[in-house]
């Protein structure tokens, strides 16, 4: 009889074999025209670095941009199917007893796409993702579910000529800042892949708007504006996802419960490209309802309200072989508590405000070899919360041996964590391959 | 109001402005969509409305040869420019256009008007050794001047391309593929004349045709 030890590594090897085979399998089967998206890519016929600057996602393009502004309507209409998967093992430096999966190579996540081009000025990203790690049965195994994760389905029109550029459109989706096309909105500003089963939006874990971390679990209609390659205006509203628009949270539970559908968010950025450069600076918020139990949403003194307010801004140098992309965030929450919540509080009446500062620096070259540098620090009040201050740094560096595969390693150094200096227990390291079709 | 009322009063909106529109599509792969469409609603998000694009990596199409624009966009079309630039970014986009399509895009190119690039720089002693270039060719190393075939004002002539107020890292670019590379097999005439410049003279002419002075 073998140990669990040399079971457990047994088991190791053979995931790991399984893995690199199947991807290897699949890399040859495959035609070579796949991208981050590659229904996309079908769509257009173009290889992935014509969107994704430098090849890598999800940092997009001016072109990749204009993609998305437009509706996803550029090419033909092809079969709008995409699949995603994720090998990886994540490592904590001195992991509590019981880290699940910790240091074990896993299949973490897997995605289908639907996407692409309807009509004209139609289109859709879709994406519904399977975790095998959803659930912790508390025995050291684990339940896999699905659920809707992002979801934008679009109109666009374009009215471009000599004189006049104005694109416009509408769109309905499940994540504020999902919409947007700039990567330092909090919906984009994030590594592509993270550490399942314990991932994070950022390295920092901080949900930057209400509802978000979860993922696909509010609906929102959003209606934005281009003006001349240089004004970017969108507004929209939030609501629960239930009723008609329950396929947007499928798979969430509990989802988020806003009140009402009086929850706006805005975004205003300005945009100039010359030459190989392009620079971005803009802003937006949100304001939100939210019910503090989601599974209770009788009682109107139990809503909680979120404000939040950021400043963002993107530099990208983009001429072969070299890309360079530079995102700089700051947002700001203040939670103000709701009346139930408020009232048995060690301050009542008083909010709690969190500050998130990111920066994001990344380089590729050829659209084959890439590395970035973050550097992340959330500070916050502690009226009515613990500290949650975090703050630290993520490396990362990978390789992109054809374009549907893309091989990576990060490491997370913490100098905070949890509003504890002594915080390097947390340093994690993060190996993975992600493949997609 | 409520969210659902203006989600209804959006969609009825949308759906009565109509929803496919041809003088507004970005459908390769209807032969209806006019060519001055095309060039408006997806070419010009790289080569510029005007066909100036304003990124090195996308050349500048304006007043290029129709010749010259039609035979590219066929070898993108078939797959004989094999360039990464090429097939990349222009395989797919050009694998469903009618020839009717590509002569329109030519035509509509063709009337454009070039401009020297903003903001570009190069230094006096590079221009005038790509202006020597241009003019004279490379005696001792047997290179003809680029004027010969792509005329005196660097204006082109039917399947020699224009290269005036061309990018000059998209001319370096390409004659590094001529070069090094049997990738544009159409262009074959440029690997003998390529074969001897160093990198000092294709900067230096693509520096000249960058900033091409104006008559």
């Amino acid at each position: 009889m073998s140990s669990p030890a040399n079971q457990s590594q047994r088991w190791r090897l053979k995931i790991t074999a399984y893995g690199l085979g199947l991807i290897s399998l699949l890399t040859l089967l495959l035609p070579m025209q796949a991208k981050a998206v590659p229904a996309f890519a079908r769509q257009t016929g173009q290889n992935c670095v014509a969107c994704h600057a430098g090849g890598q996602f999800p940092e997009l393009t001016p072109y990749g941009r204009m993609f998305k502004m437009t509706g996803y309507t550029i090419g033909e209409r092809t079969i709008p199917l995409s699949v995603m998967a994720l090998a990886s093992s994540s490592s904590i430096a001195n992991a509590p007893a019981g880290t699940a999966k910790s240091g074990t190579p896993i299949l973490a996540t897997a995605s289908v796409f639907l996407a692409g081009k309807i009509t004209d000025n139609f289109g859709a990203f879709t994406q519904i993702t399977f975790d095998p790690y959803a659930v912790d049965n508390g025995d050291g195994s684990f339940s896999g579910h699905s659920n809707a994760d992002n979801i934008d389905i679009r109109f666009a029109n374009h009215i471009v000529g000599d004189k006049q550029d104005w694109i416009y459109g509408v769109s309905l989706n499940n994540n504020p800042s999902l919409t947007d096309p700039w990567n330092s909105a909090a919906a984009w500003m994030q590594y592509v892949p993270v550490p399942s089963p314990t991932s994070s939006q950022f390295i920092d874990g901080t949900a930057p708007y209400p509802g978000f971390a979860s993922g696909g679990n509010i609906a929102g209609l959003n209606a934005y504006l281009y003006w001349n390659k240089t004004v970017y205006a969108e507004v929209g509203t939030y609501r629960t996802a239930d009723r008609a628009l329950s396929f947007m949270t499928a798979g969430v539970n509990p989802r988020t419960q806003l009140s009402g559908s009086n929850n706006p968010y805005w975004r205003l950025a300005l945009s100039h490209e010359w030459g190989p450069h392009n620079l971005m600076v803009g802003t937006s918020g949100m304001v939100a309802h939210v019910y503090d139990d989601p599974t209770d949403t009788s009682d109107p003194a139990s809503v909680g309200r979120f404000r939040n307010t950021g400043i963002d801004a993107q530099y990208q140098y983009i001429l072969d072989p070299h890309t360079v992309t530079a995102q700089l965030a700051y947002m700001r929450t203040e939670q103000t508590y709701s009346d139930a919540m408020s009232a048995g509080q060690l301050n009542p009446g008083l909010s709690d405000t969190n500050i998130v500062t990111r920066a994001k620096l990344g380089y590729t070259y050829q659209a084959k070899y890439g590395g970035s540098l973050s550097l992340f620090n959330l500070t916050g009040s502690t009226n009515n919360q613990s500290d949650p201050a975090i703050s630290g740094a993520t490396y990362e560096a990978f390789y992109i041996p054809v374009q549907n595969v893309r091989i990576g390693a990060q490491y997370t150094r913490y100098n905070k964590y949890a509003g504890a200096s002594n915080a390097s227990d947390n340093n994690s390291t993060f190996l993975y391959v992600w493949f997609a079709y | 109001m409520k969210f659902s009322h203006i989600l209804w009063v959006v969609v009825a909106g949308v759906l009565g402005a109509g929803c496919s529109s041809i003088e507004n599509s970005r459908n390769l792969a209807n032969p209806k969509v006019s060519a001055t469409t095309l060039a408006q609603q997806v070419c010009s998000f790289c080569h510029g409305i005007d066909g100036r694009s304003t990124n090195p990596n996308f050349p500048n199409l304006a007043a290029q040869q129709p010749t010259y624009f039609m035979a590219q966009m066929k070898a993108f079309r078939s797959h004989n420019r094999l360039d990464p630039a090429g097939y990349e970014y222009m395989w797919g986009l050009s694998r469903s256009l009618t020839d009717d399509q590509i002569k329109g895009l030519a035509d509509y190119y063709a009337a454009k008007t070039p401009a020297p690039i903003p903001g570009a720089t190069a230094d006096a002693t590079a221009i005038a050794g790509g202006k020597s270039i241009f003019e004279q060719g490379v005696a001792e190393k047997g290179i003809p001047p680029c004027s010969a075939c792509h005329g005196p004002q660097a204006q082109g002539n039917e399947q020699f391309p224009r290269l005036a107020h061309q990018h000059s890292d998209y001319i370096i670019k390409q004659l590094t593929v001529f070069q090094r590379t049997e990738e544009r097999p159409e262009g074959g005439i440029m690997k003998t004349v390529a074969h001897e410049l160093t990198r000092k003279n294709m900067e230096d002419v693509a520096a000249y045709l960058q900033d091409f002075p104006a008559q």
